[in-house]
């Protein structure tokens, strides 16, 4: 008997839109859970300041119309005081963190913590407090954003997939440690992925569909005014349009510009102007002052292989070395089953039409004899394996250059993930199709049910187990193959970045926290201290004796974050502390992040006068 | 075949996620191979890590046993025993050519105590730094540095000192200067006891002076004016080790001579240690 109408409308209701809302609820979930055991790295701290500045000014605005007053608000002075701060990156994510940090947080801004925030607080704020820390209604957006990624990956793996197969690839691309890292953070690398997918699955509707090739060109700008990797997105799709219009080359007739293209031409700049009140009264420099910036980016230290990397490689096999740097990344940091199952995508897609046959993937066929700009791929195939290929390979490509900083590590192609995963995804439809003929077998006819949904939770499963274990240090993990944190030790790949770490040696460093207040934070910013005395997890007034060389010997208790290139500093407090025993050490499975030195002796005396005499 | 390779792969995978972390070393491994050390601990012993990241575990238990002169040590030669606390099966390269005396489990952790014959130092150049003459040899002459409480101090603002270092982000103490371009700064230690061979190894400190600078140092030795061997300190080079075969002069006493130069001096932060010794 066939399904009646209301309940095709109501399966395809659960499938469509049920199944990737309960995803997406799960992904914020988790990340709320646990996103509180996770550090401040030096970018998040001043992201929040920068967040909360730019709150500042919507608030004065917005005051500043009520009295009627608009152009002060919007005067250079108004605009550029508080979009100056952190002005290397566009504003949108900021704005959003800033605006739930004010709807969400709990207020207790007007007692002792007044001094603590970068804008004047004038009266306690009226909020709905759903977090009792004001760090996490900071991170709040990024979470949602997390959570619709991984409803953006099921809507695009529905493209080529059926719905389990889907769901598989969505959990893959949230369930990776170093992903999930940065998922939960007041920081734009997962947003900026997210946006990838947004604007891929925009592309891709729109070779079918005008409507999304408008919303293309929206959300390339809302990408832009997220992170510079905006700039890189139309050339990846570029390339695919120009792939599956090959014929038209044959033909000696240029394929037309598609609607996507224009509308991101057009759109894209004016969507970044407006999110971005940094470039209002200077557009052109300001815009072409950020493309330096980060055309021209340092590079930051980066530990790889066993080497410090923070420069260019010269010698020919130094470069090699680098060139292989995102492959291998990629081969120790994502999880080995997802790496795969990808590996059984590549193949399944790579025989597309025997693995439409076979029910794998899901037929897509043109849909109109011919294409017009509104609907540029109507009349051909739209090649989805070469699309996600080209997704993948893009940030991949730019990450192997030698001249590119590779100091983020994994988050440098983050992007690419996604799309790893939706291959991932057809590796679980092919298994999911050997299970079903498994199945055939009258005796096991029971079975039909309940073995696909429980291999497909199987297959997500190391993911998860790997990205739960590796929390909150998601950044040293690193998978089976490479033998997990321990293992990526021992191969000398990068643990840590940028001071997050020193979270769990909080409250030791409070309990030890010497009579003279002076204490080293190393690499966690002061922004860093400030949020953590904002969170309650530091009393206010903890010391700070600042950052460099120099001020270590000033501080009775200090930390170091164990990264190759602060061996330095590890000298340093050997020597101002007069010891090589650190006082306490943070460590995940056995692996060191932080080490805590203290001074237990007086310091010695000042060298005496600089007296010489001739040998 | 192939797809229940993938099954099985996902069970191995989820399991050893599950089981891995229960491997690792913890406090009371740490604790109970610590007592394995302390017991057996004698003067002179060295204590290593293996692999040798978890360094910073290791002396937070037996710090005290790893004072800063051994921590920024040249190398394990002068070390007849090594203690070392091992986990995932690493062997550290202080051992190597000891034999096994001792070895006890601890749960993650194994203890090991090796033996091998320790380098007799004859004469160790860092810490006779004080008995050291330094000059600057230029085109227009030589010119004798002073010494104060804590340096060689020269002319132009050349200084040379012992200082623990940081070279190839390992931490060593050394012999530091800041080379002088066209010129030539020159150490020399008369009546050395020389043994069958000087070790001699350098390189240049600091991660962000490295990063800023590419001129390259030459290290010359020189043993009673003859030339036995040299290293280069580069970016890239690292602890560069060398022995120099000094048998001709074993058991005697002979004048030895360090000459530094360099070709580009910017951000140039050089640092040696020596040894003369019989291995």
């Amino acid at each position: 008997m066939s399904d009646g109408p209301s309940e095709k409308k109501a399966s395809y209701i659960r499938r469509e839109w049920l199944l990737p809302l309960v995803l997406a609820i799960l992904t914020c979930s988790w990340m709320l859970a646990v996103e509180g055991r996770q550090g401040i790295g030096r970018d998040e701290s001043q992201y929040f300041r920068a967040s909360e500045r730019y709150w500042g000014w919507l608030e004065s605005a917005w005051t500043n119309l009520r009295q009627g007053h608009p152009a002060r608000a919007f005067s250079r002075g108004a605009v550029d005081g508080a979009f100056e701060d952190n002005h290397e990156h566009p504003a949108l994510m900021k704005m959003l963190f800033g605006v739930s940090w004010r709807l969400f947080h709990t207020c207790d801004c007007t007692g002792a913590k007044r001094g603590l925030h970068p804008i004047a607080v004038t009266t306690k704020h009226v909020t709905l407090p759903l977090f009792k820390r004001e760090s996490t209604a900071f991170r709040f957006p990024a979470i949602l954003l997390a959570g619709l990624g991984v409803a953006l990956v099921y809507w695009l793996a529905r493209r080529l997939l059926r719905p389990l197969p889907a769901a598989v690839a969505a959990v893959l691309s949230v369930a990776q440690p170093h992903y999930f890292f940065h998922a939960q953070i007041s920081c734009f690398d997962v947003p900026i992925t997210i946006m990838a997918v947004l604007v891929a699955f925009a592309y891709y509707k729109s070779l079918r569909s005008a409507r999304w090739g408008i919303l293309c060109g929206v959300f390339w700008g809302l990408a832009l005014a997220t992170k510079h990797n905006a700039w890189l997105f139309p050339f990846f799709l570029g390339v695919h349009y120009l792939w599956i219009r090959r014929r038209d080359f044959r033909r000696l007739r240029p394929p037309r510009v598609p609607l996507a293209f224009v509308s991101m031409a057009t759109l894209g700049p004016l969507v970044l102007f407006i999110a971005w009140p940094w470039l209002w009264h200077a557009p052109v420099a300001r815009t072409r002052g950020w493309f330096e910036r980060h055309m021209q980016h340092e590079h930051y230290n980066f530990e790889y292989l066993g080497r410090n990397w923070n420069l260019p490689p010269k010698d020919a096999s130094l470069k090699l070395l680098r060139v292989s740097f995102p492959f291998v990344s990629m081969l120790f940091a994502v999880p080995v089953t997802t790496l795969a199952l990808a590996a059984a995508g590549t193949i399944v897609l790579v025989r597309r039409r025997r693995s439409q046959e076979e029910q794998i993937l899901v037929e897509d066929t043109p849909t109109e004899p011919r294409a017009s700009w509104l609907r540029p791929g109507a009349d051909v195939d739209l090649s989805p394996g070469v699309f996600l290929a080209l997704q993948i390979a893009g940030p991949i490509a730019i990450v192997a250059l030698p001249s590119t900083p590779i100091f983020g590590g994994v988050k440098h192609f983050l992007p690419a993930m996604p799309f790893l995963c939706v291959v991932g995804g057809a590796g679980a439809a092919w298994l999911l199709a050997c299970a079903r003929k498994l199945i055939v077998a009258p005796r096991l006819s029971r079975l039909s049910r309940l073995l696909p949904p429980a291999l497909a939770g199987l297959l997500c499963l190391p993911a998860v187990a790997e990205t739960v274990r590796s929390h909150p240090d998601g950044l040293g993990h690193y998978n089976l193959l490479a033998g997990g944190f321990a293992g990526g030790a021992s191969l000398g790949m990068n643990r840590q970045f940028w001071g997050y770490s020193a979270l769990p040696l909080l409250p030791w460093m409070v309990q030890h926290r010497p009579a003279s207040n002076r204490i080293y934070w190393h690499d966690v910013l002061h922004d860093a201290l400030t949020m953590y005395m904002r969170d309650g997890r530091l009393p206010i007034g903890i010391g700070d004796v600042g950052v460099g060389e120099q001020v270590l010997q000033n501080s009775e208790l200090g930390i170091v974050i164990l990264e190759k290139h602060f061996t330095v500093y590890e000298g340093l407090a050997w020597q101002a502390y007069g010891t090589t025993q650190p006082s306490a050490v943070y460590t995940h499975e056995g692996v060191p992040f932080v080490v805590a030195y203290e001074r237990h002796a007086t310091p010695p005396p000042p060298p005496p006068p600089s007296e010489t005499f001739a040998p | 075949m192939a797809a229940a390779a993938v099954v099985v792969l996902a069970l191995v995978e989820t399991v050893n996620a599950v089981v891995a972390p229960l491997r690792a070393p913890d406090e009371r491994d740490w604790k109970s191979a610590t007592a394995t050390v302390r017991a057996g601990f004698r003067t002179g012993d060295l204590i290593v890590a293996a692999p040798p990241w978890a360094d910073p575990v290791m002396r937070q238990q037996l710090g005290d046993l790893v004072p800063l002169p051994v921590a920024g040590r040249m190398d394990a030669a002068r070390y007849g025993r090594v203690w070392e606390i091992s986990q995932r099966g690493a062997r550290a390269p202080e051992t190597a050519a000891g034999s096994l005396a001792q070895s006890s489990k601890h749960r993650a952790l194994t203890v090991r105590l090796w033996e091998k014959k320790a380098a007799q130092v004859t004469f160790d150049f860092l810490s006779e730094w004080r008995r050291a003459e330094l000059s600057v040899a230029s085109p227009s002459g030589d010119t004798p540095c002073a010494v104060s409480a804590d340096r060689f101090v020269c002319m132009g603002g050349a200084s040379l000192k012992p200082e623990l270092l940081e070279i190839d982000t390992t931490l060593r103490n050394g012999l530091a200067l800041d080379p002088v371009e066209r010129a030539t700064v020159v150490m020399t230690y008369s009546s050395v006891p020389l043994g069958r061979e000087l070790a001699v190894a350098g390189g240049l400190h600091n991660v962000w002076l490295r990063k800023a600078g590419d001129g390259k140092v030459h290290l010359r030795v020189l043993v009673d004016g003859r030339e036995v061997g040299a290293l280069d300190g580069t970016n890239q080079g690292g602890w560069a080790s060398r022995r120099f075969d000094t048998s001709a002069w074993a058991g005697r006493v002979a004048s030895v001579r360090f000459e530094i130069t360099v070709d580009k001096a910017a951000s140039r932060h050089f640092g040696f240690a020596a040894e003369a010794r019989n291995p």
